[in-house]
């Protein structure tokens, strides 16, 4: 909904959690509120703002700035109320003549320190100083400025996205706070006693060299503007804000858009967004840039080859032209002959219509969306071992783990939000244990120790997860009341024989993993006992040989504690990318309709072709891998590929791009022109996460509205441009907003029927299942019963990748992500995140870099058995001997040229965290960077030839 | 056709059944390799795997084998289907 600007309301200090209320007066009003809260946030509940500084609710009370001081009936002295909880019967006076003078006295003292350039100051009107100095009626500073101060303090406008103007700071250690509290990064201290404290970060270091991972919690939490966006600076204060929800990780945080017209001049996190609670990263809160980035296509754009120049054309020729070639292209090669790629980056709505578009215009199934190369062996194992293809719970539930196992997940760079919130929780006591080959930032970080690291060797999580279960059952640590009343007995009883044969013990395993016996022993040990146990885990459980086996073993340890169906415990999946569950959850593999059922269910099927009026295919379409071994075997010839550049993310790029340059029609629906647009014949242009309205559903299956902040440059949102190739194909679309879209998706999906844009409106965000018998959603899953019913221990025989290191290939190649950066950095790439990383570089230990005389960077050519690469090597103890690990974020770096064609037997998910490789100090690119960059300047000409063109309407974006 | 397409089907279907080797005896297994196949591969790919292991050994493990037999039992008794290079009998031709 359009807002004009105003903060977000600020209590002053947390919310208490308790149930006991205490009743007082405040100002001679009755008040009643929770036991804990402070008089401060009681005054401000009840409609009194008590003026301060130093208080935020975001934050604990400090009561540094004295500014809130009050008079409480038989108290002495002038108590601080951001400090003085609430009392049964307590009389609290906020305002007097004597209070008024106090605080004059104190804000006088401020003032006497700080530049009076209000009027040219960029936080001019949204300063809390300035307002606190008129709430108090300061009218004269008594100490003038001529003695000792700090105004002309050195700013510091290294971070590209904010500046630190200490002549402006009033010392309040807000942002020494958040950067604990909130990001618990400790990145900042303030420095000095007395006179000479100023805020420091690192040792006195600029904020670029520092540790700050420019989260921006110490510019939100500035009452000043001594710590402020440069966008603001720039632009000045927005007028009007938009909420909407974060495009980037599965978070899914939840934003204001802070708007001057149509341009965003700031994203502010909502505290009232149940995922991030008012918290974001770099990437949510400051890398909107891309979006208006002259990159940007915003015309149509058609061509018969592509080894053409490209031409623009409207949106009703490019639809019309890609519909006679799809058409001529099942008239000649048959109806499974073309298929459609969706993005986990759009939305709910948007990927409905793909799926609906294939199967009802295409009628095929062939669809299949990005999700197939992250997280399909979740989907897989979770509905058998649970019933529902999702996480169990919420991110709010963490704060009740006492014990947490992070599994091949690195959430503090790739899920920076939760990262913070599952400090939080580690600094308050609870206990970690890290499965991954790499030593994360979790493993060791300020005030945070992981208690267990285990190094897994990569491609043996299997056989570590058997393990883990192994001491459980035969220590006699499982949940025998909650198996017996929960889980499949008789299956339970014959995976209990399977897994207490001793070849899965610790001891046993050890060869296998890399992991000391003890360590596991104990691990396993403190997840059954420590009390509430929650799993998160990453790709680096999925893209494996064997990942749908890992995600079922994941799912048995926590059913063998009794670690699923309430707050602290579950089974939680950190989804890559921002609508990954989404996709999934809106039908987009090739087997199954929105809401996980299978597409030979007849009933099922028949509700479908009800609303859309056609008959469906019973059979099962073609997934990513297969579409591009039909496309190479001459079977497959037309792809609609909608927001995912597959060329860049699918792994063996080789075969990626042969596969591309063999279909005869590929229409790339995008925001920039990205690898795969390269080997395009149609290109639709996209529309940013800001330009269109539709929602999200996140890693916690919650479904958040996307809203339009502006309009899309394009003139369509993707969901449009998808229904006119849909009606140009003879597949009836007449949706006049995605509501509608909603509506249907509500009518045909069990778990979606209660959802609807309004009550979306009303409830902010919803969890599904959402129906009749959960109207406001389910934050945990799984409760009383699993929803298949009993729970089902399946059998995890560990089966090794065929994908091995021998004297050729003697080390092992993992890939991950990095914080500034998201996914193939088509975003990221396009904003100053790049200033972080630019460039993907190769982890290599120290012991095996010596064996081959590299040093830090140095090139070094990456041999695998299917491709090679470039990269520049860093020299670090992060990664263990024998295994080495870089990013994908710039195409250049061909990641995935090295990377195989291997994949999980259960979802063809690709297993990127495994390749076999050499590595070689070199002195040039590989030969595949040096085709990519001729490739690349060809296909950048033939861009340009085309804007060239007479009339060009694309001009004014570049 | 290319034997390379074969040879990654033959090399799927090798994959499932040994992943699914602790599920039970080799029948069970084979069941359920084949129940696999049937929910998740495309009609294609299906068609192409029986009919080229129909009484020939193109490289399947013995449960695997057992398991595509399963499979062309279970497609038998569902034909016929779509005819194959059929359009979409919704779309309007234009």
């Amino acid at each position: 909904m359009l807002e004009f600007y105003e903060p977000q309301a600020d209590y002053g200090t947390p919310k208490s959690t308790s149930t006991t209320m205490v009743t007082l007066s405040i100002d001679g009003v009755s008040v009643t509120v929770p036991e804990g809260t402070s008089v401060m946030r009681a005054a401000a509940e009840s409609g009194v703002k008590i003026p301060r500084l130093c208080a935020t609710d975001q934050l604990k009370s400090f009561g540094s700035c004295r500014v809130c001081l009050v008079e409480i009936e038989g108290r002495r002295g002038f108590p601080a109320s951001c400090t003085t909880n609430v009392e049964a019967g307590m009389e609290v006076k906020t305002q007097s003549d004597e209070i008024g003078k106090l605080r004059r006295n104190v804000m006088e003292l401020y003032i006497s320190d700080h530049p009076l350039d209000c009027l040219t100051c960029p936080t001019n009107g949204d300063c809390e100083l300035q307002d606190t100095a008129g709430e108090l009626g300061l009218r004269s500073v008594r100490y003038g400025f001529e003695g000792e101060n700090h105004l002309v303090a050195e700013k510091d406008e290294s971070n590209p996205y904010f500046t630190f103007d200490p002549s402006k700071c009033i010392v309040c250690s807000r942002c020494v706070r958040a950067c604990e509290e909130v990001q618990g990064t400790f990145a900042l201290t303030i420095d000095g006693r007395g006179f000479e404290s100023k805020v420091s970060a690192s040792q006195a270091e600029d904020f670029m060299d520092s540790e700050c991972v420019s989260c921006g919690a110490c510019v939100n939490a500035c009452p000043t503007a001594t710590l402020t966006e440069k966008s603001i600076i720039e632009a000045g204060k927005p007028e009007h804000s938009v909420t909407t929800t974060c495009a980037y990780c599965g978070v899914g945080c939840a934003f204001k858009a802070e708007m001057k017209g149509n341009q965003v001049v700031r994203m502010t996190p909502l505290k009232d967004g149940k995922a991030n609670e008012g918290h974001a990263c770099v990437k949510g809160r400051f890398a909107f840039g891309y979006a208006t980035h002259k990159d940007r296509i915003t015309v149509p754009m058609i061509r018969d080859s592509i080894d053409d120049p490209w031409k623009e054309v409207s949106w009703e020729e490019a639809v019309t032209y890609t519909a006679k070639r799809f058409k001529d292209i099942q008239a000649e090669y048959g109806r499974n002959s073309i298929g459609a790629i969706s993005s986990s980056r759009c939305t709910n709505e948007e990927v409905y219509l793909v799926q609906k578009m294939v199967r009802a215009g295409f009628g095929n199934n062939n669809i299949d969306t990005c999700a197939r190369v992250c997280h399909s062996p979740t989907g897989f194992g979770l509905k058998t071992t649970l019933g529902e293809s999702a996480g169990t719970q919420t991110f709010a539930s963490v704060a009740d783990a006492d014990v947490v196992i992070v599994m091949g997940a690195n959430p503090t760079e790739a899920h920076p939000v939760f990262g913070s919130r599952l400090k939080r929780r580690l600094r308050e006591g609870a206990k970690l244990i890290v499965i991954d080959p790499r030593k994360i930032e979790l493993v060791s970080s300020p005030h945070i120790t992981a208690d267990y690291h285990l190094p897994v060797r990569p491609g043996t999580n299997v056989t570590i997860l058997n393990a883990l279960a192994h001491v459980v059952v035969n220590e006699g640590l499982e949940a025998r009341d909650y198996i017996a009343e929960r889980c499949d007995v008789p299956e339970f009883e014959k995976w209990q024989a399977f897994i207490g044969d001793d070849r899965h013990s610790p001891e046993n395993t050890e060869s296998i993993t890399g992991v000391p016996a003890a360590d596991l022993r104990a691990a396993a040990r403190l997840y059954a006992t420590g009390g509430n146990g929650a799993i998160f885990y990453g790709l680096g459980v999925t893209e494996h040989s064997q990942g749908s086996t890992a995600v079922m073993g994941i799912a048995n340890l926590a059913m063998l504690t009794g670690n699923i169906g309430r707050d602290g415990v579950g089974v939680n999946p950190l989804r890559g990318q921002n609508n990954v569950q989404g996709s999934c959850d809106m039908g987009s593999f090739p087997h199954e309709l929105p809401g996980y059922r299978h597409i030979s269910d007849t009933a099922t099927r028949n509700l479908f072709e009800g609303e859309w009026g056609v008959t469906l295919d019973s059979e099962p379409g073609l997934r990513i891998p297969n579409m591009f071994d039909a496309a190479l075997d001459g079977d497959f010839k037309g792809l609609y590929c909608q927001g995912e550049d597959i060329a860049q993310s699918d792994p063996n790029t080789q075969h990626v791009e042969a596969a591309l340059r063999a279909i005869d029609c590929l229409v790339v629906q995008d925001i920039f022109l990205n690898e795969t647009a390269k080997f395009a014949h149609v290109f639709l242009p996209g529309a940013s996460f800001l330009e269109k309205d539709g929602t999200f559903t996140n890693a916690e299956r919650r479904i958040s509205r996307v809203r339009k902040v502006m309009p899309p440059l394009s003139g369509k949102a993707d969901w449009e441009g998808t229904m006119a190739l849909a009606n140009a194909l003879g597949c009836k679309m007449d949706y006049s907003h995605p509501s509608e879209i909603m509506d249907e998706i509500a009518r045909l999906t069990p778990t979606f029927n209660g959802v609807s844009y309004a009550k979306l409106e009303q409830l902010g965000s919803i969890q599904w299942p959402c129906n009749d018998n959960t109207p406001e959603g389910t934050p945990i899953m799984h409760i009383d019963e699993f929803v298949r019913g009993k729970g089902f221990f399946a059998m995890t025989e560990y089966v090794a990748t065929t994908e091995r290191a021998n004297r050729k290939f003697p080390l092992l190649l993992t890939t991950g992500r990095i914080l500034s950066q998201y996914n193939v950095g088509a975003q990221t790439r396009r904003t100053q995140n790049s200033e972080w990383h630019g460039e993907d570089v190769l982890e290599i230990h120290p012991h095996d870099a010596e064996e081959r005389g590299i040093n830090h960077g140095d090139w070094v050519g990456i041999n695998s058995r299917v491709g090679d690469t470039v990269l520049r090597a860093d020299v670090t103890d992060k990664v263990k001997p024998g295994v080495v690990y870089t990013t994908f974020h710039h195409p250049v770096s061909g990641a995935n040229v090295i990377t195989t064609d291997n994949s999980d037997w259960a979802t063809n998910c690709p297993e990127y965290k495994v390749t076999a490789v050499q590595i070689s100090k070199v002195t040039q690119p590989s030969n595949w960077q040096a085709r990519q960059k001729s490739f690349d300047k060809q296909q950048q000409g033939l861009l340009k030839k085309g804007l060239l063109q007479e009339g060009s309407s694309q001009k004014a974006a570049h | 056709m290319s034997q390379s397409k074969l040879d990654r089907l033959v090399k799927m279907v090798n994959q499932i059944a040994l992943n699914m080797s602790a599920n039970g005896a080799d029948k069970m297994v084979a069941d359920q390799v084949a129940q696999h196949l049937e929910k998740f591969w495309s009609p294609p790919m299906k068609n192409l795997i029986t009919e080229k292991a129909s009484g020939a050994d193109i490289g399947l493990t013995p449960i695997a084998q057992l398991a595509v037999q399963n499979l062309l039992v279970m497609q038998e008794a569902k034909r016929p289907s779509y005819p194959p290079h059929s359009l979409n009998p919704q779309l309007i031709q234009g």
